[in-house]
């Protein structure tokens, strides 16, 4: 066993770090505050390349190891969920499948550009009555001729009503539900494709969340993204570990985010004559949050690790995310407490990290949805 | 335009750092980065290159494994090679004994400029840049806030700090000029820089490579030697200062000058 | 006879440094203890007075007067000293932690082989009759007693202020030595084109040694006038608490506090503010610490190393005056 980072990633981690510490925390509050996508940071930080971290160097990016990539969805959460969110949108889901089936000349048009920051890229699958149960997707594509005509409403996109293109699921035969499911690229400017509301959240603000909506849509063939119909899902679940474990290193930067303002506080806020961080009560908190955060810690690149050896890891991911949200969750909680009625103030920070952390439950599925497919992994089919 | 940087790990400024029982050693928290103004000193070191438009900028610092992080940020900022002064003879020595490894690194290296930190927040002496100059035979101007190189004349022109004003010297190539806050503002390393770094291989020089005997190296070779360390006084309440307002001032500027020593 | 204590007189603009009295002062206690003559080393042009001066402080001074010596130049600085120390060997060689001091004794020390502490908070003689001198290590953080057993002479420079000066005992019965200024122009390679004498441009609160920061207390935009007069008088910044700056009195950019800006300067004056935990969070860290608050029971004062209970409209004129006297002097 050996439970260290390489010195490559313990020097990435270290950089990307003093990075985040530069340029990201310093605008957290304002982002959150303004609830606007913040450009100007935007291009300054695509600009450095790191978009392009899990991708391979011909189109711009670092073919990193998993682990590195954690480290890096880590530490930029860490700095500001709401520019994290959508970094990661660009970095992962937005691109995934436009990398995997997408023309060259697609690459060129969405994926280089996304990689260096200058389009925007999501992805598509939450509807107003459809979320964890993607069997419901009621967004339709139809064959056409040499194209396909889309038509749906798309709700919850991230990254949504700024993006350049997107990537859709919808239906192909409604008959087959998930067997139906396919992903079909559309980019800003395609005649029936438009943003509808935006929606006003409670954290993760600064990423711009809202609706899609599809009105017959006519994309060329080439869009259908995959090898063959049907397999929609089949492709989801070929992320899918990967995005759960990237939502437990998400959950692990908010925690760490809310851990070191209490710890800071701790240290600094005198009351009955000490630093609060002299009584039993607080330091018994931090005892707590740092074990749990550090068993999540390892759960959640234990996980990454077993993606980069191969090794399935299904169940892993699933319970890395289960366990950080739900350590971040108590960290974010903890640290308002620690902050006492000043964690009630939209002056103090952890008020942001008490909202952000609520994401984490929902982001790629409800904890409910994934604790009943632990079990269900566990138990077995009886 | 060849340009060394000498560079530094030290601990951040938020580190813990306490005094073991006794006063034997000091304890660091494990936070550590480049020191600052060497960070300014490679960026200075990057902007002669990309002027000049040609030549390199190698990276050199003096230390253990944890080093090479220093090395490695120079490298991910631009810098083309890392030069690591590594044997256990060479750790724990003072200014003097560090500054002559260097130099002895330096002297076999092609270079015209040598560009370093004001000083390093561990030690926080300045001294080993004025040193390695002076072991090199070359001159040095330090705490410089503007550069100029000219590459055709072989000089440099350089504005320094000093209290109450500034001052405009010149000086020929080779120089080592050490860096004050406001010469310029370091980029951000891009991840180019950083995939760099972290494959960029480290030139290791050992005592045998530097031509140094053991005796003129770390604690062996050191003119000075720490007795012990001790933490300095704790922060005593507040003292307020009592009577009349005119007497009360008078008495706030004799404290701030004479005790706390701060004006 | 046993080798001497020097002490490097440095002096700006035909005056000698406050911090050069300082530690003649030390120095004589020093030499005393030892048992051997203090000495003064002054370089400059037209110094002739200050020799003069310096007799009442040492036994010997040895001078270098000359045009070449009129702006600091180290090439030139550098030969002078380390060919008289080679000669005269002392043993130990003290000098103010000053720009140019810095600059200089790194390399004297290189070129006699021997060791030098920067930046010492305190000097002593301890066992062997070695010189003993304490310096801040991690930004002060700890303190390491340091000492230099093998080279002469033991250089320590020393932060401006760490001694008193010493009272003038009246006669000058030191010795004046004027040394000849002869040197190797090929060993000259700097050359000084120009001095400027300038008032340091106003510094970023992150980066400003000496911060005045005012908060509500001081009623109206207008009055921080008050601050800005004393700001100007101790070359410092002015900042602000977050409830100044969300009034529109002061800009965002002066905000200190955990939503503005974190800073940790050499001194810190807190006026007219009472130390919400969001402004104690951004300064706390600064190395001494001035409040002046009419409320004793300000929180403030719990972070502070000095406080006046006062009210600050009738305190900073005063203050402001006072300091300008003090600094003046020099």
């Amino acid at each position: 066993m050996d439970f260290r980072f390489s010195e490559e990633q313990e020097f990435f981690r270290k950089t990307i770090a003093e990075i985040v510490d530069k340029m990201i925390v310093p605008k957290a509050a304002e982002i959150d505050e303004k609830d606007e996508f913040p450009w100007e940071l935007w291009k300054e930080f695509s600009k450095l390349g790191y978009l392009g971290l899990r991708y391979p160097e011909e189109y711009g990016g670092m073919n990193a190891d998993k682990v590195t990539t954690m480290i890096f969805y880590e530490e930029i959460t860490r700095g500001s969920v709401g520019f994290a969110q959508s970094v990661i949108m660009n970095m992962l889901m937005g691109t995934y499948f436009i990398h995997r089936f997408g023309t060259e000349e697609m690459k060129k048009r969405c994926l280089i550009p996304a990689i260096r920051g200058e389009k925007i890229a999501t992805i598509c699958f939450t509807e107003d009555q459809s979320g964890s149960d993607l069997a419901a997707t009621r967004t339709t594509a139809v064959r056409d001729g040499d194209g396909w005509v889309i038509n749906g409403t798309k709700m919850w996109i991230t990254n949504g009503p700024i993006c350049d293109f997107c990537t859709v699921l919808a239906s192909t035969d409604p008959s087959k539900g998930l067997k139906g499911l396919n992903f079909f690229l559309v980019e800003k400017g395609t005649p029936g494709f438009s943003t509808g509301q935006v929606l006003n959240k409670l954290g993760c603000r600064g990423t711009l969340t809202g609706e899609l909506i599809f009105d017959n849509v006519r994309v060329p063939a080439e869009n259908f993204l995959g090898d063959e119909l049907g397999k929609g899902v089949v492709y989801v679940g070929d992320i899918l570990d990967e995005v759960r474990i990237m939502t437990a290193a998400m959950a692990l930067g908010i925690a760490r985010a809310a851990y070191d303002e209490a710890l800071e506080f701790a240290r600094k806020r005198v009351a009955f004559g000490n630093p609060i961080g002299r009584y039993q009560l607080i330091r018994a908190k931090f005892a707590e949050m740092t074990a749990e955060m550090q068993a999540a810690r390892l759960l959640m690149y234990h996980a990454a690790w077993m993606l980069d050896q191969g090794i399935p890891c299904r169940k892993e991911a699933a319970m890395a995310k289960l366990y950080a949200t739900e350590v971040c969750q108590k960290v974010v909680d903890e640290a308002t407490r620690i902050y006492g009625a000043n964690g009630f103030a939209y002056e103090y920070a952890p008020q942001r990290h008490f909202r952000d952390a609520r994401f984490v439950l929902y982001g790629g599925g409800t904890q409910e949805v994934l604790k009943d497919f632990i079990g269900r992994l566990i138990i077995g089919k009886i | 335009m060849n340009i060394v940087v000498l560079v530094k790990q030290v601990p951040d400024s938020e580190a813990m750092v306490q005094v073991r029982e006794g006063g034997s050693a000091v304890e660091v928290e494990d936070k550590y980065t480049l020191n600052f103004f060497d960070s300014l000193a490679v960026e200075e070191a990057l902007r002669i290159k990309e002027q000049v438009g040609s030549g390199k900028v190698t990276v050199v610092t003096l230390g253990t494994q944890k080093s090479v992080e220093a090395l490695r940020t120079g490298v991910a900022m631009g810098a083309d090679e890392a030069v690591l002064l590594d044997d256990p003879a060479l750790i724990g020595g003072d200014e003097y004994v560090t500054a002559k490894a260097l130099a002895q690194a330096i002297k076999n290296m092609e270079y015209d400029l040598i560009l370093c930190g004001r000083e390093a927040f561990d030690d926080s002496s300045g001294a080993v840049g004025p040193l390695v100059a002076e072991f090199l035979g070359i001159p040095h101007i330090t705490v410089a806030v503007k550069i100029e190189v000219s590459s055709e004349q072989r000089t440099v022109t350089v504005e320094r700090e000093v209290e109450g004003g500034k001052e405009i010297l010149k000086a020929p190539l080779p120089v080592l000029l050490s860096a004050q806050k406001g010469l310029n503002e370091p980029r951000v390393p891009p991840i180019t820089g950083v995939m760099k770094a972290m494959r960029t291989e480290i030139k290791r020089l050992d005592l045998a490579a530097l031509d140094l005997p053991a005796t003129e190296a770390g604690v062996a070779g050191a003119k000075q030697e720490v007795l012990r360390y001790h933490r300095p006084p704790e922060r005593p309440p507040v003292k307020i200062v009592e009577g009349e307002v005119p007497d009360a001032v008078r008495e706030l500027v004799k404290l701030l000058k004479e005790e706390a020593k701060v004006i | 006879m046993s080798a001497e204590v020097w002490v490097f007189a440095e002096q700006r603009d035909g005056k000698l440094r406050k911090v050069t009295l300082e530690l003649l002062g030390k120095g004589r206690e020093l030499a005393d203890k030892l048992g051997v003559k203090l000495a003064a080393l002054l370089l400059g042009s037209g110094v002739s007075d200050l020799a003069g001066e310096l007799t009442s402080y040492a036994d010997n001074v040895y001078q270098w007067d000359d045009p070449l010596l009129e702006r600091y130049n180290s090439d030139i600085y550098l030969q002078l000293i380390s060919h008289l120390a080679g000669k005269e060997t002392p043993q130990i060689l003290l000098a103010g932690a000053t720009f140019l001091a810095k600059d200089l004794f790194p390399r004297l020390a290189g070129r006699l082989d021997t060791g030098i502490a920067v930046d010492c908070l305190n000097l002593a003689i301890g066992d062997d009759n070695l010189l003993v001198a304490t310096k801040p290590l991690f930004g002060g953080k700890v303190l390491a007693d340091v000492v230099c057993r093998k080279g002469r002479p033991q250089i320590a420079l020393v932060r401006p202020n760490t001694f008193p000066p010493p009272s003038l005992s009246g006669a000058s019965k030191g010795e004046v030595h004027k040394l000849e200024v002869s040197i190797d122009p090929d060993q000259v390679k700097l050359e000084v084109l120009e001095v400027v004498r300038a008032a340091k441009e106003r510094l970023d609160l992150t980066e400003a040694e000496i911060i005045v920061t005012g908060g509500r207390g001081l009623k109206e935009p207008k009055n921080f006038r008050l601050l800005e007069d004393l700001a100007d008088v101790l070359g410092a910044t002015v900042g602000a608490t977050r409830a100044v700056v969300d009034s529109g009195w002061r800009p965002q950019d002066d905000q200190v506090g955990k939503s503005g800006k974190t800073v940790s300067p050499k001194l810190y004056f807190a006026i007219g503010l009472s130390g919400a935990i969001h402004h104690i969070m951004g300064m706390d860290t600064s190395n001494v610490v001035v409040a002046i608050n009419k409320d004793p029971r300000a929180p403030i004062f719990q972070y502070a190393d000095y406080g006046i209970v006062g009210d600050l409209f009738e305190v900073l004129p005063l203050l402001t005056e006072e300091l300008k006297r003090e600094l003046a002097k020099g």
